[in-house]
């Protein structure tokens, strides 16, 4: 089943990219121009998506509720993480979120907190004043 | 003759108090990478590129420091294969045969001693046949044309990854998925922005690096939320120096082991995991008495000579053509990409200093990781007994703080972020992620090249089958995918990450 959802992905991916490819011409100097490559790259991706989603072959077994909700939890503190950074600084920001994916990955909570609470400065230290990486300490909104 | 002088001064570049240093720092994060499971060289050295860049180091120095890790990843592969009997790295897998069982019976110690030298072995007599191929290959490869170079990309996308058993079609569908990633920002011939939706991020398209550092480094985090707890026990490894008896019980499979290994190295999408599989089952048909499988040091010496030697004959294309022979060269490619270093054979010509050096440093990793691995072996194994949640959190923490170094931009670890959950699912759904990677990362060079021999032709397309050498690179991709078919139908290679 999988293989099939995944060979549709790639035949409705590849069928918008040579679709989209149309609109890219340029005027002069290339006689093929920035359309061709495009259209080499996208038709066989549309054949061969087609032939998975006609021939599957392999079947992906998905982790339970419990792992796939750890796993959204995961993904969610690395965007997070991702989009803090720079607001809140380098420090806290890492402090949340190895906290967060050292208790998702089953961490004992003191451990956690000691592990989180000595890497976020740690690795602050290390890269920005020991080896010279520039990273925010402090974030934007504390001016 | 000229080979010598070359890789004298090469010495000279290598012997440098900062790279040998860097030789010496990377041997050690290598091996720690490699020995702990679930971390192979692939993931160290992607989660390592964006801090070589961060410190500036020049191309040289930074090449030192990937290789020796990667050199150091594959000599500590085999520490959490024998003593846990999880491979920390897929081409591991072969060791965990007969090394996990010679630790069973108390002879721990003894298996680490001689995967080690055999790893020695094998990474030395690949290096001594990365100094001699590499220049041939670099000067018959000055002939090739736009259309050649075209094949050339052809067959390395159809080839890699595609032998190591998932379905050929999705290995092609990962390159072709990669492609088209690489074709988004401003086209570089004409100026037109493709593929960008009005995003002015996206104007010079996906950092290679975020992207690899995502696909590897992010990804291998969700797998860890997957199954929080790793299998097996660990093994003691007692006492710390083995019977030199024993060491000579494993020597003839290390240079049967190497040979075959290199050979395997060298062609395109093999790499270290064919390596590995190969020599194990030649070593096993030439001299198993049924006592393969139970710990039989001929076992564990065979494949981590393999393993190892197919990662220095993974250099050699690489290098001298700018395609990569497995999944950890075409990681170290993006690197030498995004220095503005064109590999291929004018490399040798252009920058002596880098490849020599490069080779040089091969040499000496090696010997410090002998050193490394026999003495300090107890060292090691205690990085075994730490937990994943411990150390998990600080990789993302360490991919966080590289890819925002280089980039200064919260956009990029956004982008990080997806390709990390795009790595996740490919995973899933058996698709090997070194195609993405590849496609990423030469699809703009094959793109140049066919435009290129293209408008020599003036748009006739059949000016791509009109060379030699050409029609004798599409005949060697035919052969490899239908070795890739078989093998696939088969089974007997373990799947990829």
């Amino acid at each position: 089943m999988t293989d099939r959802l995944a060979g549709l992905f790639f035949v409705l991916l590849a069928t918008a990219y040579v679709w989209l490819s149309a609109g890219y011409v340029a005027g002069f100097g290339d006689p093929l121009g920035p359309a061709i490559f495009p259209r080499v790259v996208g038709i066989p991706a549309v054949i061969l998506g087609l032939t998975l989603l006609i021939w599957p072959r392999h079947n992906a077994v998905w982790a339970g509720p419990a792992a796939l909700a750890r796993q959204a939890v995961a993904v969610g503190l690395l965007v997070f993480y991702a989009l803090m950074l720079e607001p809140l600084g380098f420090v806290p920001t890492s402090f949340v979120a190895i906290l967060g994916l050292a208790l998702l990955m089953g961490a004992p909570t003191l451990a956690g907190v000691l592990t989180a609470a000595l890497a976020a400065p740690g690795l602050y230290l290390l890269f920005d004043r020991a080896m010279g990486l520039p990273l925010p300490l402090v974030g934007t909104w504390f001016g | 003759m000229e080979t010598l002088s070359a890789l004298g001064s090469g010495f000279a570049v290598a012997v440098l108090p900062i790279n040998l240093a860097l030789i010496f720092g990377g041997c050690f994060v290598g091996t720690l990478i490699g020995a702990l499971p679930g971390l192979g060289p692939v993931n160290g050295v992607a989660i390592l590129i964006p801090l070589t860049f961060a410190f500036g180091l020049d191309a040289t120095s930074s090449m030192i420091l990937l290789s020796a890790v990667y050199y150091g990843c594959m000599y500590g592969g085999r520490i959490s294969a024998i003593l846990l009997n999880i491979p920390g790295d897929e081409p591991a897998i072969m060791t965990t045969l007969d090394g996990y069982p010679m630790a069973k019976k108390g002879q721990a110690a003894d298996a680490l001693a001689i995967s080690g030298v055999a790893s020695f072995i094998g990474a030395t007599l690949a290096t001594i046949g990365l100094t001699l191929f590499a220049p041939m290959l670099a000067k018959a490869a000055i002939y090739f044309g736009p259309a050649d170079y075209f094949a050339l990309y052809v067959m390395a996308f159809a080839t890699i990854g595609g032998i190591t058993g998932t379905d050929p079609r999705k290995t092609l569908l990962a390159a072709l998925l990669g492609l088209m990633l690489g074709t988004v920002g401003l086209d570089p011939s004409t100026g037109v922005a493709r593929y960008t939706f009005g995003s002015f991020n996206l104007y010079d398209g996906f950092d290679p690096i975020v992207a690899l550092v995502g696909l590897f480094a992010i990804s291998e985090i969700l797998f860890f939320c997957e199954e929080r707890s790793h299998g097996g026990g660990l093994v003691p490894p007692g006492r710390v120096f083995p019977r030199l008896s024993r060491l000579r019980e494993g020597l003839g499979a290390s240079l049967r082991g190497s040979l075959i290994g290199f050979v395997a190295g060298i062609l395109p999408g093999a790499g270290a995991s064919l390596g590995a599989v190969m020599s194990y089952s030649f070593e096993k048909r030439i001299s198993d008495k049924g006592t393969f499988g139970t710990g039989d040091p001929r076992g564990v010496a065979a494949p981590e000579a393999g393993n190892n030697a197919a990662s220095g004959g993974a250099l050699i294309p690489m290098l001298t053509l700018g395609v990569p022979g497995s999944g950890t060269t075409a990681v170290m490619l993006a690197m030498l990409i995004s220095l503005n270093i064109q590999p291929g054979p004018l490399l040798f010509t252009r920058s002596p200093d880098l490849v020599w050096g490069l080779v040089a440093a091969l040499y000496l990793a090696n010997f410090v990781l002998l050193i490394l691995n026999l003495p300090l072996i107890g060292l090691f194994t205690r990085v075994l007994g730490l937990p994943a949640w411990g150390l998990m959190p600080l990789v993302v923490a360490i991919s966080y703080l590289g890819v925002y170094a280089i980039t200064h931009a919260a956009f990029d670890l956004m982008v990080m972020v997806g390709f990390g959950i795009l790595g996740f699912v490919l995973r899933k759904l058996d698709f090997s992620l070194v195609p993405v990677v590849l496609g990423l990362l030469l699809g703009m060079d094959m793109e140049n090249n066919l435009r290129r021999a293209l408008s020599i032709s003036g748009g006739d397309f059949t000016i791509l089958l009109q060379s030699p050498i050409a029609l004798a690179i599409y005949a060697l991709t035919a052969a490899f995918l239908g070795l890739s078919l078989w093998l696939s139908r088969r089974k007997i290679v373990p799947d990829p990450a």
